[in-house]
This record gives structure tokens, C-alpha cells and sequence, in this order.
């Protein structure tokens, strides 16, 4: 972007308008293709298309950004064209439409840095030469239509201002290091308390210190409602990715997004990306059988992938779904014993989860056959980083779900703080199924491991000190937290319960490299460092 | 050359940032402290011109859903309503003939895109003088 154009400083509101609207554009140009792969080769929703491309190449232009309104006028003429000629609708014309689709929305995303252009010429060029191949009659070049796009109400036209992320950022900062002082104030007030007894300007003192404390909560809910993104804002790049690894794997693809317009973290959404990208070319890959393989069992030849989004309470849940082969169970087993792993449940649930163990899937190419490829545990380590967790759910020859739960936001977490051999770790609250006093009774041991009886079922219990390295030996400790993620539990034992405090996120230093089971650290309110727990990974561990 | 001044200016689009341009330009230099009423289609701006006829100039957009630029003229023409404002037809690219069907329904000018500020300033301040009483 040439940052003395006269509409240099809208280049915010260009990208928030025009990228929704090309993504829309590849879009329907998937179901076009979709369609003529089904033998409809009509021109179908190719002429509505006119009005979003001519739109985009018009507030290109006003912005001077000039690869992106040639992509987009190319694309006018292709369409154009195909409307026009239908012996013109062959497969190499859609995907040149779809690759134009994703340029474009390439180019949009990155307006905000410049482009030498190259890309958009190398393509103008492609399309000059498929349309010139099939001369038919020349189409009018203004023309009349109504749009079937939704358009923003008129109020959306105002108000809006560009910001920084950063500077977002900067402000969560600072809310974050106000919120650590403000927690301090609780204690302040008990010392007082100790020293002056019980008297009406402590009673007013202990008002304040509420009414602040609400306050600072509505602060921070209006700061998160600035951090947030619809997710489908990276949805459409999945799809385009999709598609091309499905034509690389010439296996025929429906692939469905369902809600879009679940709210994230810009972070979070950042951050979701690969193992995203991982999730979805693994079940194209190894989920989805061959399209002759499907016909024989009888399914439909296409193979449908779902990405669905949702919020449930305070989380985000993103659902990555195959109608395909689903999980080999017995191969699962073998391989788990195979590499030595303690292995103590049969049920497919159970076995299914070891996939995400780290090495499990890297080893060799067995888990292909298995029905997944490798990394997997790659993308469980980055999940749970987000504060996260992910499931496996599989039915054999019906396919495979990957449940990813999220935080919705990565800024400030609800915890419950705990302390072992004296250090202190917040225990993110998402994760906290029960907290009980451990009574000796309900503890046993079995194989060497601790069993704590939880609601008629045995959960496998393991002591902080020793899995959180503060002590080479495990102590007698007096409570118990039980953890979860998805369907699985978790016991871990500490020495104490501080209380329920919202901790503000500190990354980690990168010195240290990633500690193990460790997401975070934040500052309490008395000034002290403590780690922040990677509960889903704490639970994860269990299956190793 | 004389220069644009500030005045009422109906700005009918459905794209936001172009009326986000609308404002940069109508808020700087010669133009700025005009009056802008913003519309997001045909039927809305011509709701509005219906209701302001102190309106200097409108900036007609030509494919908008609910009411196209073309419909804009052709029912304003039809029901005569203020005759005397002039309406400038924006456009991405345009034929002559184009043009002549433009001008046929009633537009006064054609402003094609991309345009910069100075553009815009030129066009108003060329209709301002055609039109004194404005």
C-alpha cells in the first residue's frame, strides 16, 4: 500500500470489506466448480458473482491498489465469459476462477504491505490467454444487477476507527498490571483489619475495594469484545486449502462450515491456524477413502468434511469432522504395545486418545494405515499452548471428529490458585471438575499408581511435586484437584488451596524454552510469579 | 478556476468505505464542513432527497440492491421530484452508451472511478458554478 494515496488511511475498512466479499466470491466459485464436477455445467450463480467482483475492483482501484483490481477484473471477464460460452465451463477454467478467488483474497489480506504486483500479472496474463482461446460475443461492460450478497446496515457506515493490535495489546497490558495490583488491595485491607479492629472507615474500604473490583470487570469484558473476530474470517482460506488438497488426492470433497460467526480471539485465531491446516489435510488425507473404495462400501462417492464452531459457556468449541474410514482400533492397540506404552483400557475411547501421545504418530507410517498420518501429537501440543483440549471421537467406517475446546479469549484466565512444595500455580478454572480434601480411604493404589474413587469411577490420581518437578519425591499432600479435559479426568495432588483469582497471561520467556505442562506464567497479587498449568496437557499425560 | 465550497451532499452507495472516502474528502480543503446525508441504496437516498431539498449535489452509485442508480433516475424523473439537483453518476468503468442511457434518466455527470480528492473537488466546484443558486 502506498502510504501517501489519498485514501492511504482506510485501508483498514478496505480489507474489513473487501476480504469477506472475495472470500464469499471463492466461496460460491468451490460450489460452481462442485456443480460442473457434477455435470451441471450451467453458468448457475457465475452472473450474480459480477456485482461482488466489480465492487471489489472498484474500491481497489480507489485505494491505488492496482494488483488487486486487475485479479479482480480478470476475474469480471472469466466470469463474463463463461456466462456467455458454456463449452468454455471446463475444469481448468473453474480452477483458474478459484486460484484468481484466492489470489485475490491473498492480496487483499496483505494490502496493508506492498506488492511488486508479479503474482496478479502472472495471473491477468493466464486468464487474457483462456479468455482469448474462446472468443465469444462481447458483453457489455456496465451492467445492471441486483446483488443476492447481505449488505451492511447503514449504520455500519460510521463509527469505526482503526487501531493497531498492538496497541490493543498495550492496553490489555496495562489493564492486566492494574488488575494484579487491585488483587492485592483484599489483603491490604485484612492487615489493616488486624491492626485496627472492626471500624466504619474499614467497612468503607472494604466497599470501595468491591465496587472497583466490578468495575474492573465490566473494564475487562469491553476490552475482550474489542480483541474478537468471527471465526469465519479464516474459514475461507481453509476451504480453498481443502479443495486443493483433495484435487491432489483426486478424492471428490464436500467440505461444510458451520458457525461462522462464532467470536475468538484475534490471538486465539491466529494461533488455531496449523494445527487447523493440519487437522483438515490429515482427514482429506487419511480420513476420507477413494472415491472407488466408497463407492463399494456403499457410501456416498463424495467424502463430506465438516468445520463447525460453536460457543458453549466460556469456551469456543471448533469441530473438524470425516465421513470417512474412521480409526483402526486394533492397530492402535498393537502399535501402543509395540512401543512399550502402559496401556491399561481396551475401550476404542480410550485407545483412540493415544494418538495425540507425543511419538505416537511420528514413529512410522503404521498410524496411516490407522487411518491418520503424522504430527498429530504437534498439533495437541499447540492446542493445549492456547489453553485448549483436544478429543478424538471415531466410529469405524463412519468416520472421525477432532473436538478442539478453546478459551475464548488468551488473556485472562479464571484460575484456581494452588501451591505445592511452596510455589504457586494457577490452575486454569476451565479444567477444574472438583477440589476435595484427600481422605486416605478413598485412595488406592493400583500398579504402582494412585487411584482416587471419583463419582463411582477411579480416577488416576498423581502427585504435583513430582509431575510439576518442585521435588524428586512425592510427599503426603492434604488436597486433591481433579482436572479435566473433554471426557477424561485427572487427579493432582497439592499441598494447598489458595482461593479463585482471574490471572492475567504472561507469556513465557522464550529462554526457557517450553517447560512441560506449564501454558503461562502470571503475577499474584502479592507480587509473586507463578506458572500458569497446562491442564488439558496434565490430563493428556495420563494416557501415556 | 473557481472553487468548490462547502454545501449538502447526498451520497448514495452500498459500499462503506466508500462513504468512509466521502467523509475524508467532504471533511478537508475546500469542501470541508459540508453537510453529508449518507444512504445505503437507491430507496433510502431517494427518501432522503425527498426530504432535503437543500440538498447541493447527489453522488449516485449504480449498482446497489433494493433500488439501482438507473431506477433512482428513472422514478425521480417519472414523479419530477427536484429536477433542479444535480446528480452525479459514479462508475467503475462505463461505455458511451452507458453513458447516453445515464443521461437519458437524468444524470447530470459521470464521475469515474478511481477518483482522488482534487477530482471530486473539481466536478462540485464546475456543477457550483453552472448552478449559482445552489
Amino acid at each position: 500500500m502506498d502510504r501517501d494515496h489519498a485514501f492511504a488511511e482506510l485501508i483498514h475498512e478496505y480489507i474489513a470489506e473487501c476480504l469477506p466479499l472475495a472470500e464469499g466470491v471463492t466461496e460460491a466459485l468451490l460450489e460452481i466448480e462442485r456443480q460442473w464436477r457434477d455435470g451441471h455445467r450451467d453458468a448457475g450463480e457465475l452472473g450474480a458473482l459480477k456485482g461482488r467482483l466489480h465492487t471489489l475492483k472498484g474500491n481497489s482501484a480507489m485505494m491505488g491498489l492496482r494488483p488487486m483490481q486487475a485479479v479482480a477484473h480478470a476475474l469480471e471477464d472469466l466470469c463474463a465469459r463463461l456466462v456467455a460460452d458454456p463449452v468454455a465451463r471446463s475444469d481448468e477454467a473453474a480452477a483458474l476462477l478459484i486460484e484468481g478467488g484466492g489470489l485475490l483474497s491473498d492480496l487483499i489480506r496483505a494490502a496493508r504491505e506492498s506488492d511488486d504486483g508479479t503474482a496478479a500479472e502472472v495471473y491477468v496474463a493466464r486468464v487474457r490467454a483462456a479468455v482469448d482461446a474462446h472468443p465469444a460475443s462481447p458483453e457489455p461492460a456496465l451492467r445492471l444487477e441486483r446483488r443476492r450478497t447481505e449488505r451492511r446496515t447503514p449504520s455500519d457506515a460510521g463509527g469505526t476507527i482503526r487501531v493497531d493490535f498492538r496497541q490493543l495489546d498495550t492496553l490489555l497490558e496495562i489493564f492486566g498490571e492494574a488488575m494484579i495490583e487491585q488483587s492485592g488491595l483484599p489483603d491490604v485491607h485484612r492487615r489493616l483489619r488486624a491492626i485496627l479492629g472492626q471500624c466504619d472507615e474499614l467497612a468503607e474500604f472494604d466497599r470501595v475495594i468491591g465496587s472497583v473490583s466490578a468495575t474492573m470487570k465490566r473494564l475487562e469484558g469491553a476490552l475482550m469484545q474489542t480483541r474478537l473476530l468471527p471465526i469465519s474470517t479464516v474459514f475461507g482460506r481453509y476451504a480453498r486449502m481443502v479443495r486443493d488438497v483433495a484435487r491432489d488426492q483426486r478424492k471428490p470433497v464436500r467440505m461444510v462450515t458451520e458457525g461462522g460467526d462464532t467470536l475468538l480471539d484475534k490471538t486465539i485465531l491466529d494461533r488455531l491456524g496449523e494445527p487447523l491446516v493440519h487437522l483438515l489435510t490429515n482427514a482429506v488425507v487419511h480420513g476420507l477413502e477413494l472415491e472407488a473404495d466408497r463407492r463399494r462400501l456403499g457410501k456416498l462417492a463424495e467424502g463430506t468434511l465438516t468445520l463447525r464452531a460453536s460457543t458453549v459457556a466460556d469456551r469456543a468449541v471448533v469441530i473438524v469432522a470425516d465421513d470417512g474410514r474412521g480409526l483402526d482400533t486394533a492397530r492402535i492397540h498393537t502399535k501402543a504395545l509395540a512401543l512399550g506404552m502402559d496401556v491399561r483400557s481396551d475401550a476404542a475411547d480410550d485407545l483412540h486418545q493415544l494418538i495425540f501421545v507425543p511419538g505416537f504418530s511420528t514413529a512410522d507410517q503404521v498410524t496411516e494405515l490407522a487411518g491418520r498420518g503424522v504430527g498429530l501429537d504437534a498439533a495437541a501440543a499447540a492446542i493445549h499452548a492456547l489453553g485448549g483440549s483436544i478429543e478424538v471421537r471415531s466410529v469405524a467406517g463412519e468416520g472421525t471428529a477432532f473436538v478442539l475446546s478453546l478459551p475464548l479469549t488468551l488473556a485472562i484466565v479464571r484460575s484456581l490458585i494452588v501451591e505445592v512444595d511452596n510455589e504457586r500455580f494457577a490452575v486454569p478454572l476451565s479444567h477444574v471438575a472438583e477440589t476435595s480434601r484427600v481422605r486416605t480411604a478413598a485412595m488406592h493404589e493400583v500398579g504402582g499408581r494412585g487411584v482416587l474413587m471419583w463419582r463411582g469411577s477411579a480416577v488416576s490420581v498423581a502427585d504435583g511435586g513430582t509431575l510439576l518437578g518442585t521435588t524428586a519425591r512425592p510427599g503426603p499432600r492434604d488436597y486433591c484437584v481433579v482436572l479435566f479435559a473433554g471426557a477424561r479426568q485427572r487427579g493432582l495432588l497439592v499441598d494447598r488451596l489458595i482461593g479463585h483469582q482471574d490471572v492475567v497471561v504472561k507469556g513465557l520467556d522464550p529462554a526457557l524454552g517450553r517447560p512441560h505442562l506449564v501454558s503461562g506464567t502470571t503475577i499474584l497479587g502479592d507480587g509473586r510469579v507463578a506458572c500458569i498449568l497446562d491442564a488439558a496437557g496434565v490430563v493428556a499425560r495420563e494416557a501415556a | 478556476m473557481t472553487t468548490a465550497r462547502p454545501g449538502t451532499f447526498l451520497l448514495v452507495d452500498d459500499s462503506p468505505l466508500t462513504h468512509q472516502m466521502y467523509r475524508l474528502v467532504f471533511s478537508r480543503g475546500a469542501l470541508g464542513g459540508s453537510t453529508l446525508l449518507h444512504a445505503m441504496n437507491g430507496r433510502e437516498g431517494y427518501g432522503l432527497l425527498a426530504a432535503h431539498p437543500e440538498i447541493t449535489l447527489v453522488l449516485l452509485d449504480l449498482n446497489m440492491p433494493e433500488m439501482n442508480g438507473l431506477e433512482f433516475l428513472e422514478r425521480r424523473a417519472a414523479e419530477g421530484l427536484h429536477p433542479e439537483v444535480p446528480v452525479v453518476l459514479v462508475t467503475t468503468e462505463s461505455t458511451p452508451e452507458d453513458e447516453e442511457r445515464g443521461r437519458a434518466a437524468g444524470a447530470t455527470e459521470y464521475l469515474r472511478k478511481p477518483f482522488v480528492p482534487a477530482d471530486l473537488e473539481r466536478l462540485v466546484a464546475r456543477l457550483q458554478r453552472d448552478r449559482p443558486a445552489a
